[in-house]
């Protein structure tokens, strides 16, 4: 194999990708339009924080108690969550107007506080009627989760503030001090018993919820991140898919085929060539797609030299761009021309991005698609990447799946090459 | 330097050549004369190892084609010039040679001396793309010569080329005779053959009909004379009229070639014909016979059928 042969095709693919408008776009702009896009319109930079709902307010309530009405509507403005505002509250005197606003969805909920409300829940049990609103079946969902929550928490904490009102009443007033109480509880003072008994009708479970989210996708750099490995996945399965599938068909229709079959070039070295050029055009691209990312829009993607393991995630990006370009030569099979060669590669490739947990999560896919993501080598890799990235994984679990990345690029490639030299012979024949 | 011994090719169940024999020595044109769709160009495919034959032997300097070695000698400039249009002049000229092997640093000074040779010095560092026809078939046989091959295989080389053009791209072939280069040049150019060939070959429908220099086959295949005839008014049926006369003839435009042995007799005869026809004849003219004429006459047909 002689190198100068190998160069010719490096050099030449090079030089032509680089010359055609067409492919600038999709190998180069396309993937980074597609990141500021993610970034801007799907993870909107309010991702990662608390949501503030419009909550508009009829208060009935002329109640003279100390809590009323107008005293739960000041707790509503004055509320926080993480530093954000849970609700924007506006007042409404009229109830038709502010079912009007719900149902054009300028409010996500809507409050009626009915009368005698302040002195209800002081002394015996108050009602309230809340609207939900949403233009979608998502944000529908999250309101509703947003007010039940706030209120079932405003709920028991009232609860347990009564409690303790009672039971500082009792205690002065009404039961001794030393009077005790056996049972299966044990033998308690009866003032402990007694609160103790109350809480739990408060409150009959305390439940503790913590969110075990990883770390890497808690905030929205991070969300970003993930998706900028998914870029990186999509433009290799279409680009490299292409690559592979237009190789021989292009030399045939520019009609230099026939010209480097009669020199003595072996098919090693073109492929070779080939297979390197559109290796060099997909790393390339993936340097602009990741610079993008961490530069422009804030990506979080860790990347340390000193750390062996991060060393996995460029030998990773690299057998995905093998992969796909000897999936793209046996896609050359049935290409007759570089147009419909590309066109397939490209639809199939897209196809791939969304279906194969490429582009989104594959929690996300129904079952029947989610066993195709499993069984999808790309897929394999790029969960590799971003295991390292994302999740930190260590350098045993990604050594092992890079062994295993690495012998089904081998086994693709050796189809590939199988696949192309057929397409090669094919040709000559026409 | 190329011996081909009953070579056979079909595609499809079909023969395209039929026990091909052929063979081309050092310093020497030889012509492979035939119309479209003869087998000219699968033959230069095998020859140059593209395909292989279904029987038979190619041997180029004691190499089979398919042999890597045999490819090092030669230099195919097929009939589409495969040049690629995102790369310049002088880029393409690089990648060929690097396909042969060639340190593109090394050959640059002879690069630029092939394109100056061509006329192509001053385009050398356009895009392809925008180079004429005639400019980008010189360049694809200045890619043919990077590696300064023994044996030139053209095929067709100046096929829809401008007269001028096609006289530089004749002056081309002929100095790299002179140079002790074996070259087989493909053409239905009758005009190509007789200028260039010292043989020629003539193939029709796969197989070869007849081997010589121009020269020899005119006197063998050739009628004594042929009578030009140019019509200002073609006759009723001009096909019923000449199998009249029982001549062989080709029509190309207003012009009929009517081959003949006997002028003195034919000419009278053939000018009553017409007229009787009502045809009229603007001129007349006794020429010396050319390769297309014994192409009509091994064939039965013209060569730009």
């Amino acid at each position: 194999m002689k190198w100068c042969r190998v160069k010719a095709f490096l050099i030449s693919g090079l030089k032509t990708t680089f010359r055609d408008r067409a492919s600038i776009f999709w190998v180069f702009l396309w993937p980074i339009i597609l990141v500021l896009m993610t970034a801007y319109v799907f993870i909107p930079p309010s991702v990662g924080r608390p949501l503030t709902l419009d909550t508009g307010v009829i208060s009935y309530d002329h109640s003279e108690t100390p809590f009323n009405g107008t005293t739960f509507i000041e707790v509503l403005r004055a509320v926080e969550y993480n530093g954000t505002k849970l609700f924007n509250v506006k007042t409404y005197e009229n109830e038709s107007l502010l079912m009007d606003d719900l149902v054009k969805g300028k409010l996500d909920v809507g409050i009626i506080i009915p009368e005698e409300f302040g002195k209800n829940i002081t002394f015996s049990q108050a009602r309230l009627k809340v609207y939900v609103s949403g233009s979608n079946i998502y944000s529908i969902q999250v309101n509703k989760a947003i007010i039940s929550e706030y209120l079932r928490e405003f709920s028991i904490r009232t609860g347990l503030k009564k409690v303790e009102i009672s039971l500082r009443y009792m205690n002065t007033s009404y039961i001794p001090s030393n009077l005790t109480v056996q049972g299966p509880w044990g033998n308690n003072s009866f003032l402990e018993f007694i609160h103790s008994y109350m809480l739990g009708l408060v409150e009959p479970i305390n439940i503790t919820i913590i969110e075990k989210t990883p770390e890497a996708l808690s905030t929205r750099p991070a969300i970003i991140g993930w998706y900028v490995i998914g870029a990186l996945g999509m433009m290799m399965l279409y680009t490299g898919f292409v690559i592979g599938a237009t190789a021989v068909v292009e030399e045939k229709e520019r009609g230099s085929l026939d010209r480097i079959l009669s020199t003595p070039t072996r098919e090693a070295e073109m492929l070779m060539g080939k297979t390197l050029a559109g290796l060099v055009i997909l790393l390339l691209s993936s340097a602009a797609i990741v610079f993008t990312g961490v530069f422009v829009i804030g990506a979080k993607i860790e990347w340390n030299p000193l750390n062996i393991t991060d060393w996995l995630v460029p030998l990773n990006l690299t057998l995905t761009g093998l992969m796909t370009i000897g999936i793209g030569f046996m896609l050359s099979l049935i290409a007759k021309t570089s147009r419909g060669a590309s066109s397939m590669a490209t639809t199939l490739g897209l196809l791939l991005s969304f279906t194969a947990g490429v582009w989104f999560p594959k929690e996300w896919m129904p079952a029947p698609v989610r066993k195709l993501a499993d069984l999808f080598p790309v897929t394999w890799a790029l969960d590799t990447i971003r295991d390292i990235v994302v999740y930190n994984a260590g350098l045993m679990e990604s050594s092992i799946n890079t062994v295993k990345n690495l012998a089904v690029t081998i086994v693709i490639l050796v189809l590939g090459i199988i696949a192309y030299k057929k397409t090669l012979r094919r040709y000559a024949e026409q | 330097m190329l011996v081909v011994e009953d070579v056979w090719k079909s595609f499809n169940n079909k023969s395209v050549l039929k026990g091909v024999n052929l063979e081309v020595k050092e310093g020497e044109v030889v012509s492979l004369l035939g119309p479209n769709g003869a087998g000219k160009t699968t033959l230069l495919k095998i020859v140059t190892g593209i395909l292989r034959p279904d029987r038979g032997k190619v041997m180029i300097n004691g190499f089979n084609p398919e042999d890597l070695r045999a490819r090092t000698f030669i230099g195919f400039c097929p009939q589409e010039p495969g040049l690629i249009e995102d790369l310049t002049g002088l880029e393409n000229m690089l990648f060929y040679a690097r396909l042969q092997g060639l340190d593109g640093r090394k050959v640059i000074g002879k690069i630029k001396e092939l394109l100056k040779n061509m006329g192509l010095a001053m385009d050398m560092n356009k895009l392809v793309r925008k180079y004429s026809g005639g400019m980008k078939k010189k360049l694809s046989l200045a890619t043919t010569l990077i590696h300064d091959p023994k044996m030139l295989i053209l095929d067709e080389p100046t096929t829809g080329m401008d007269p001028g053009v096609r006289r530089d791209v004749w002056k081309i072939i002929e100095e790299e005779r002179k140079s002790n280069k074996a070259i087989l040049l493909a053409t239905h150019y009758m005009e190509e053959a007789e200028v260039l060939s010292d043989r020629v070959y003539i193939i029709n429908q796969g197989e070869i009909v007849a081997v010589g220099t121009p020269e020899e086959l005119k006197s063998r295949y050739a009628p004594l004379s042929v009578i030009e005839i140019e019509l200002y008014k073609f006759p009723e049926d001009i096909d019923e009229a000449f199998r009249g006369s029982s001549l062989s003839y080709t029509m190309h435009e207003n012009k009929v070639r009517v081959h003949s042995e006997n002028t003195e007799e034919d000419i009278p005869r053939l000018v009553t014909l017409i007229h009787e026809k009502g045809g009229a004849v603007r001129c007349l003219n006794v020429t010396k016979p050319t390769l297309e004429d014994v192409f009509l006459r091994l064939t039965g047909r013209g060569l730009n059928i």
